[in-house]
C-alpha cells in the first residue's frame, strides 16, 4: 500500500451500525464485527480518498503522534481485507 | 441466541428442474404464496430479532413479479439483501429496477461450464442465458457470486468452471458439492463423486484459492459423505439461521420437514420472535440436551453441534442420531456403503429424477 493507492470497499460489502454489536461490515455470506479504529478506517475507504489522505485524517482524529505507526497498522488492517476481497485498491 | 440471517423462500415455482434441487419434495403451490406486504412485516420482525442478512430464494425468486418490493422491504428493514437466482426471467431492466430498490448482492447459479451437460442437469436450456446475464451483472455495482454445484458428472471439469468464473469477472465463486437432501437424494447414485474426484477437487480448490487471493474469493463446500466429521449444519439448529417458506411456515432448516413429529409454526399466526425463541421445533435440537453419545461427551460438539438432523433422519431414520457422516457415528456404515458403491465403478445408468414444479 502506497500513499497514492485508493482503497475502497468492494461491491457487495457495506458498513452499518447495529444496536447490539456496534459497527459491522456486511459481506456476501457473513458479518465482520469491527473494533478499535476499524469503522473509522473503513468509513474513509470510499473511493475518493487516497491511502495517504486516510492516514492523515486518522492521525488527526486519534491525535496520534506517530503517523508512520498509524500508516503501518492501517495498511496491515486493509491488506487482510484485500486478501478476502472485501476491500479493493485502485 | 440471535439469528443472523433469514432465508426467504418466496416461491417454490422455478423454470429449472435441477436434479439436486434442495427444495422439499412436497412444495407450496402458488395459491399458498404470501403477498409481499406480509413479507415486509416478516423482514421487520427479523431485523428486530437481530437478523442482518436476508437471502431471497425459492424456487426462483424472479418468478414473483413483485420481487422489487421484497428488495425494497429488506432495505427498509436495514437488511443486507441477497438474491439467489438461476437468472432465468431476469431481464436487464428488471435487474436495474432491483438494483435501484437497493439490492446488495446477486448469486447466479451455474450447472456446468459446458452447455449440453449444464442443460441436462437443469432439465431446461438455461446455460446460454445465464452466460448472457452474467455479462450484464458484472458491469453493475453490486456484489456478484457465481455458484457452481458440483458432483460426479461435472467434477472433472472443475478447472474449467473456475476459468469460467474468472472470465465472467465475479467477485466470489462458491463451489458447492451436492448435499443429499430434497431432490438430490433421489439422484444420489449418479451424483456421488468418487474418492479420486473428491481428492482432486479439494487440491484444485486450494491451489486456485491461493492463486486468486485478492482477485476472486473461492468458498468451497466439500462432499460431506467423504468427511471425517460432520458439518455444522445451518451453524447449529436454531442458532443462527431460519427459513421461511412461501406459505409462511418457519423452519430451522430447508429440509426440516422430513423430520417426523416436529410442529412448525406459521408467521402469519405467531410473532417471529416467539417462533424463534419459544417454539417447540426450534427448541427441539438446540443446545446439547438432545444429544446421544458419542456427541454428548465429544469435544467437537461445540463446533459441529452433532451435525445435520435431517441427514440423520434421512439415513438412519432417527433424527436424534449422530450425523452418520461422522467417523465416530454408529451409523457411519450407511455412509460407507454409499461411498463404496460410488467407487466400485458401475453407476446406475437409469435416467434422472427431475424436480417438478408445484402447481
Amino acid at each position: 500500500m502506497t500513499p497514492a493507492h485508493v482503497p475502497r470497499l468492494a461491491r457487495g460489502c457495506r458498513l452499518r451500525e447495529d444496536a447490539d454489536q456496534g459497527w459491522v461490515l456486511l459481506i456476501p455470506e457473513g458479518v465482520l464485527r469491527l473494533s478499535g479504529p476499524g469503522p473509522q478506517i473503513l468509513r474513509r475507504c470510499d473511493g475518493s480518498r487516497t491511502f495517504g489522505d486516510i492516514v492523515t485524517e486518522l492521525t488527526q482524529e486519534f491525535a496520534a503522534t506517530d503517523a508512520a505507526r498509524v500508516a503501518g497498522e492501517t495498511a496491515a488492517f486493509l491488506e487482510r481485507l484485500i486478501e478476502r476481497r472485501i476491500v479493493v485498491v485502485e | 441466541m440471535r439469528p443472523q440471517a433469514l432465508i426467504a423462500e418466496i416461491t417454490h415455482r422455478c423454470p429449472l428442474h435441477c436434479v439436486y434441487c434442495s427444495n422439499p419434495l412436497a412444495m407450496r403451490p402458488r395459491g399458498e404464496e404470501m403477498p409481499a406486504a406480509e413479507w415486509k412485516r416478516i423482514f421487520r420482525e427479523a431485523a428486530e430479532l437481530g437478523v442482518l442478512h436476508v437471502h431471497l430464494t425459492g424456487g426462483e425468486p424472479v418468478a414473483r413479479p413483485d420481487l422489487e418490493q421484497f428488495v425494497r422491504a429488506g432495505r427498509a428493514a436495514n437488511l443486507y439483501v441477497n438474491l439467489i437466482t438461476s437468472g432465468i426471467g431476469l431481464t436487464e431492466p428488471r435487474l436495474d429496477a432491483l438494483i435501484d430498490a437497493g439490492l446488495d448482492h446477486l448469486q447466479l447459479s451455474f450447472q456446468d461450464v459446458e452447455e449440453a451437460p449444464a442443460n441436462e442437469f437443469a432439465g431446461v436450456r438455461a446455460h446460454a442465458r445465464k452466460l448472457a446475464l452474467a455479462e450484464v451483472v458484472r458491469a453493475r455495482q453490486i456484489g456478484f457470486t457465481l455458484n457452481a454445484v458440483v458432483h460426479r458428472q461435472n467434477l472433472d471439469r472443475l478447472e474449467d468452471i473456475v476459468g469460467m468464473a474468472e472470465r465472467l469477472g465475479v467477485d466470489r465463486l462458491e463451489i458447492a458439492n451436492v448435499q443429499y437432501y430434497g431432490w438430490a437424494i433421489e439422484n444420489r447414485e449418479k451424483l456421488m463423486p468418487t474418492r479420486r474426484q473428491m481428492e482432486a477437487c479439494t487440491a484444485l480448490v486450494a491451489a486456485h484459492q491461493q492463486r486468486l487471493k485478492g482477485k476472486m474469493r473461492i468458498d468451497f463446500v466439500p462432499p460431506d459423505y467423504y468427511a471425517r466429521y460432520p458439518k455444522a449444519c445451518m451453524g447449529g439448529w436454531g442458532r443462527s439461521l431460519m427459513v421461511v417458506d412461501p406459505a409462511g411456515w418457519v423452519l430451522p432448516c430447508h429440509a426440516a420437514g422430513v423430520i417426523p413429529g416436529l410442529t412448525f409454526e406459521n408467521v402469519q399466526a405467531r410473532p417471529l420472535r416467539w417462533i424463534w425463541e419459544e417454539s417447540a421445533a426450534f427448541q427441539r435440537f438446540r443446545g446439547e440436551e438432545w444429544m446421544p453419545e458419542p456427541c454428548r461427551s465429544c469435544d467437537r460438539r461445540h463446533e459441529d453441534f452433532g451435525g445435520c438432523r435431517c441427514q440423520a433422519m434421512l439415513l438412519t431414520g432417527n433424527p436424534s442420531a449422530t450425523d452418520p457422516v461422522c467417523s465416530l457415528a454408529p451409523g457411519r456404515g450407511l455412509v460407507d456403503a454409499v461411498v463404496e458403491r460410488a467407487n466400485a465403478g458401475g453407476v446406475d445408468a437409469a435416467g434422472w429424477v427431475y424436480r417438478i414444479d408445484p402447481v
